[in-house]
C-alpha cells in the first residue's frame, strides 16, 4: 500500500486561495486504510472548508477497494460527477499523488476537462501490515534483492543500504546507529539466517545493486484483467464470509 | 611488492607497523595539514587522512594527502561511499594514483545524519566491500566495475576497516573474511580498549587462517579526559570502553589524566603486540597529534624504518 498522511490544513488552504467552488475526491484503497481519503475524511474536509467560506459542490467518494489510481474503476465515478467537476474552481485530491495524477491525466486527456488540482495528502510510499501499524519494507527498486538477503531488504531497512553486512556503527546491543530504537538490518538478517540454518550465505560477496532498474519515470504495459470476472470472485469471497 | 607504499614495504619486511591519523581542517588552510604532518612524519610509517569524518564538510582527503605527501608522509587516502557514486569513486581512484598516492582505505562512511549537513542525500552506491573489490580489480585486472579495461592501472595498497566490537560478534569475523576475499591488503580496526574481546576476535580470525592472508593493524588512541572516555563509552556507536578504563583514569588527579591516558595507550599497545597476527597499530590521536611521538617512543617502536623513497 501507499502509506500517507494528511497535509497541514493551512497548506491545503493556501493552495485553494481564491478558489470558491471545490470538488473533493478520495480513494477506496490506501487513502481509506490510512484515514486520509475515505468517505468520513471527505465529509470532515468539506466541513472544515465550509467554515473557511468554501463551497464544496462535489464529494467523489470511492467505495472500499475502488482505487483512484486504477482507471477502469475510478473513471466510472469521474464520469458520474462530470457536472460538478466542470463547474468547480479546483479539485482537492484526498488520495496519494498517484491517484491524483492518474485522475488529472484522465480528466484532461479522456474527458477534456482542465481544472486546477491540489493534493490534500503526503504519500510516504510502499508499506505493509495493519490494521494499525504499518512498516516500510519495499522501495520498488525494480531489481529485487530479497533472494540474496534472507527475505529482508537492507536497501530499505539499512539507512546506508548495505548489501554485505553491517557497518561499524551497530551498537553493542545490535541497534542501528542512525536510529537506536530499531534493530540493525543486518542483525535481523543474521538472526533469520541463523534460524534458517543458512549462515553460510553471509560469506558470499554481493555485487553492487543495479540501480538502472530504478530510472524514472517507469511505465509498463500489461494484459488488462477482466474486471467483471475479478469482481465476481470478490463477491464470492464476501458471500463465503457470510457478509 | 604490489605498490610503492611505504606501509606495504614495512609490513612485507615483517616489521611491526605504525600508522597515524590526520584530520583535515574545516577550512581551506593548508598550514593545519602541514603542522600535523610535521609532527607525525618521523613517528609513523603512513598516515590516514580522513574523508569528511563524522560527515562534516572538510578539506577532502586527497587534497590534504597531497599536502601531506609534500611534507614527506606516505598518505593513506580514506575514501567513503557516502558522498560518491560508483562513477565518482572510480574517478577519484584514478586521480589519487595519478597524484602519486600509494594507499587507499575503503570505507562505507559515517551516515550524513551525524554531520553538519544532516539534510544531505547519502549516496552509498557501493558498500566498503564492493568498493575494495572494485579497486582490486582496477589494480590487478586493469578493469573498471563495468568490465571495460584501462591502460594504466592505479597501483594502490588497499585497506579496509573492521570493528571487532559491534554486533553481531559472530558476523564480524565473517565480514572480515569478505574483505579479505574482496582483495584488501590490510585492515585497520576500531579503537581497542577491550583487549580481551579484541583477542577473542583475533583468535577467531586465526582459526580461519585469515591472519595469514591480511595484515591487521589494531586501532589505538590515547584518552585525554574522563569525560572523553565516558563519551566514547556511551555516545559513540560501536565503541567498547570497559569500566576499568574509566576507573583507571578517574584514579589519578585531574591534571594527571592526560598523562595517564598516554600510559594507558602504551600499555594497550604492549598487550596488542603479544597477540599473534597483529601486524601493527593504527594510532588515532585526532586533534592530539602531539601525543604521537611520546606514545610511539614509550612503546619502544622507534626508530621507524626509513622510507626508501
Amino acid at each position: 500500500m501507499n502509506a500517507q498522511t494528511p497535509k497541514p490544513f493551512e497548506e491545503v488552504l493556501e493552495y485553494l486561495r481564491g478558489k470558491k467552488k471545490i470538488v473533493l475526491m478520495g480513494c477506496g484503497g490506501c487513502a481509506t486504510i490510512f484515514h486520509t481519503g475515505g468517505p468520513k475524511e471527505i465529509d470532515e474536509m468539506a466541513e472544515r472548508l465550509a467554515k473557511e467560506g468554501k463551497e464544496v459542490i462535489g464529494r467523489i467518494k470511492l467505495p472500499f477497494a475502488v482505487f483512484a489510481c486504477y482507471l477502469p474503476m475510478s473513471s466510472m465515478f469521474l464520469k458520474e460527477h462530470r457536472g460538478e467537476i466542470e463547474e468547480c474552481d479546483a479539485m482537492l485530491m484526498q488520495s496519494c499523488g498517484d491517484g491524483a495524477q492518474v485522475v488529472r491525466g484522465y480528466l484532461e486527456e479522456e474527458m477534456g476537462i482542465v481544472k486546477p488540482m491540489y493534493p490534500a495528502n503526503d504519500a510516504l510510499g510502499f508499506s505493509g501490515g495493519g490494521p494499525a501499524s504499518f512498516k516500510e519494507e519495499c522501495q520498488a527498486c525494480g531489481a529485487c534483492e530479497l533472494g540474496r538477503t534472507a527475505g529482508i531488504c537492507p536497501l530499505v531497512q539499512c539507512p546506508k543500504g548495505l548489501l554485505n553486512g553491517p557497518c561499524g556503527g551497530t551498537t553493542i546491543d545490535g541497534k542501528c546507529e542512525v536510529d537506536p530504537t530499531r534493530d540493525c538490518a543486518w542483525v535481523m538478517i543474521y538472526r533469520r539466517l541463523e534460524k534458517l540454518g543458512a549462515l553460510d550465505e553471509l560469506v558470499e560477496i554481493k555485487a553492487p545493486h543495479d540501480w538502472s532498474k530504478a530510472v524514472r519515470p517507469r511505465t509498463l504495459e500489461v494484459e488488462p484483467i477482466d474486471l467483471m470476472e475479478k469482481l465476481k470472485e470478490t463477491k464470492k469471497v464476501i458471500e463465503a464470509l457470510g457478509l | 611488492m604490489k605498490t610503492r607504499s611505504n606501509l606495504e614495504r614495512v609490513l612485507e619486511a615483517g616489521q611491526f607497523a605504525v600508522t597515524g591519523e590526520l584530520g583535515p581542517p574545516q577550512s581551506a588552510d593548508p598550514e593545519v595539514v602541514r603542522r600535523k604532518a610535521k609532527i607525525l612524519k618521523e613517528y609513523v610509517d603512513a598516515v590516514n587522512v580522513t574523508d569528511g569524518q563524522t560527515a562534516m564538510v572538510r578539506m577532502p582527503s586527497w587534497a590534504a594527502c597531497l599536502i601531506g605527501k609534500e611534507e614527506g608522509l606516505d598518505p593513506i587516502v580514506q575514501m567513503t561511499c557516502r558522498d560518491r557514486n560508483r562513477i565518482a569513486l572510480q574517478m577519484d581512484i584514478l586521480g589519487i594514483a595519478a597524484l602519486g598516492m600509494n594507499n587507499v582505505l575503503c570505507l562505507t562512511g559515517d551516515h550524513q545524519k551525524f554531520g553538519n549537513h544532516p539534510e544531505a542525500k547519502g549516496v552509498f552506491d557501493f558498500d566498503s566491500i564492493q568498493f575494495v573489490q572494485v579497486v582490486k580489480d582496477m589494480r590487478d585486472e586493469k578493469k573498471f566495475q563495468c568490465g571495460e579495461e584501462m591502460t594504466v592501472e592505479p597501483r594502490l595498497f588497499i585497506g579496509a576497516a573492521a570493528n571487532p566490537f559491534a554486533d553481531p560478534f559472530e558476523f564480524r569475523v565473517v565480514r572480515l573474511g569478505k574483505k579479505v576475499a574482496a582483495g584488501a591488503d590490510f585492515i585497520q580496526t576500531q579503537i581497542v580498549y577491550n583487549v580481551d574481546r579484541f583477542a577473542e576476535w583475533m583468535r577467531r580470525l586465526r582459526d580461519k587462517g585469515l591472519h595469514e592472508k591480511i595484515r591487521i593493524l589494531a586501532g589505538v588512541a590515547p584518552i585525554k579526559s574522563v569525560g572523553a572516555a565516558r563519551y566514547m563509552k556511551t555516545r559513540v556507536p560501536g565503541m567498547d570502553v570497559p569500566d576499568e578504563i574509566i576507573e583507571r583514569l578517574r584514579g589519578v588527579p585531574k591534571e594527571q589524566v592526560s598523562k595517564e591516558g598516554i600510559k594507558l595507550c602504551v600499555d594497550i599497545i604492549n598487550e596488542l603486540r603479544q597477540i599473534e597476527g597483529v601486524a601493527g597499530i593504527h594510532l588515532m590521536a585526532i586533534e592530539w597529534e602531539e601525543a604521537v611521538p611520546e606514545i610511539v617512543e614509550a612503546a619502544g617502536l622507534l626508530p621507524r624504518p626509513r622510507p626508501t623513497g
